[in-house]
């Protein structure tokens, strides 16, 4: 059984998208390539998302929905849709604590394959999704990918989610953390990353 | 300050105190999710494109009205790119609204919005798009938000009895 894993990321080359596929690949054991949207052939993608078997969408959730790169290939791959209908799955990922933050954003896929009359397969959507491989919870993402892998593989459609085991106060004390520490990385203060200034100095 | 932003051309009268920006004429690049807006220049866009002209307006408006074409449930391209682009009016910082986890807003004034879509031709698109819109709502600073639904053919009439209310 072919797999084309297409990442959706905007930052694809260096995205946490890559990252979640790449450790979604350990897990799986036929075929698999993988694709960025990002900057990609569009024409050569469809062409290799309709001969696939099944497509995986690996992408962050942007602005409460699907990023543009991805909303764009979709709407290109609708107009070139061929005769052959892959299998559609979803491993999605958001900044927030909570997982179902990502549900409108899936339920969207899940509307494309309806009205492409593709599968809907297995969904993975992942909390505190952009921090959370760097933390010691990463193994409870790799346990739901591999259950995410298991299911594809045996053509099983499974909804799972997954993230942080932590309170929210401690994640909103966490992401503080996180947050001020990428700011230092290019000279930044907490302060001038908290400013309410929107286009106003530098 | 009203804004009112399109995804394509209008003929319709703006009463005073509204702007209209038509994304169709504009130049505007995708997000490339390089947290810049967020970590390097607060409040900035790396990108220098039109949209450094058109989220400072969204973050002044009290009164915001999106007009866009309705795809698998969601936002068509043009207004979703600038919805994208509109992020560094928020701060990477995390709060907690209505128990969920929430990016604080900078100087972003609370809004009235109101969002007319066309093309979504089923039910189950329409409920779809007024999930999205209601997740908006909470990473938009919307304190009410209306939904209304129309075609292509009508949508200068529907914008136009919207901007009347």
């Amino acid at each position: 059984m072919s797999l084309l894993i297409l990442n959706g990321s905007p930052r694809a080359p260096r995205s946490n998208s890559k990252r979640y596929a790449e450790a979604f690949c350990r897990y799986w054991r036929g075929t698999v390539e993988t694709e960025n949207l990002l900057r990609g052939d569009v024409n050569a993608l469809c062409a290799k998302a309709g001969e696939a078997d099944q497509v995986l969408l690996v992408f962050p959730l942007y602005a409460d929905g699907l990023p543009t790169v991805l909303l764009s290939f979709l709407k290109d791959w609708t107009r070139s849709m061929g005769e052959k209908k892959p299998t559609v799955s979803v491993l999605i990922n958001c900044g927030f604590y909570e997982p179902e933050q990502n549900r409108v954003a899936v339920e969207m896929v899940r509307l494309f394959c309806k009205q492409t009359g593709c599968p809907f397969g297995s969904v993975l959507a992942i909390g505190s999704g952009e921090a959370i491989l760097d933390t010691p919870f990463r193994f409870l993402v790799r346990r739901k990918l591999r259950k995410l892998a298991g299911a594809m593989a045996h053509g099983r459609a499974v909804s799972l989610q997954c993230t942080m085991p932590i309170s929210k106060g401690m994640f909103l004390r966490a992401s503080t953390t996180y947050w001020t520490r990428y700011g230092q990385r290019f000279g930044r203060t907490a302060a001038e990353l908290d400013t309410m200034e929107i286009e106003e100095g530098t | 300050m009203n804004l009112l932003l399109t995804d394509r051309p209008l003929t319709v009268s703006l009463p005073e105190g509204w702007e209209m920006v038509d994304l169709s004429q504009q130049t505007i690049a995708p997000c490339l999710g390089c947290f810049g807006c967020w970590t390097k220049t607060p409040g900035r866009c790396v990108l220098r494109d039109d949209a450094v002209a058109i989220y400072p307006r969204i973050a002044k408006s009290s009164r915001v009205l999106y007009v866009s074409a309705v795809v698998f449930g969601g936002y068509d391209v043009p207004m979703k790119t600038i919805l994208e682009r509109a992020i560094p009016i928020q701060k990477p910082y995390i709060r907690l609204l209505d128990g969920e986890t929430h990016h604080v807003q900078r100087d972003v004034a609370p809004k009235d919005a109101d969002i007319v879509a066309y093309g979504a031709d089923t039910q189950e698109e329409r409920d779809l798009f007024r999930r999205l819109v209601e997740r908006n709502a909470k990473n938009m600073n919307f304190t009410a938000v209306r939904v209304h639904y129309t075609t292509m053919d009508q949508l200068d009439e529907t914008v136009g009895e919207v901007l009347a209310q």
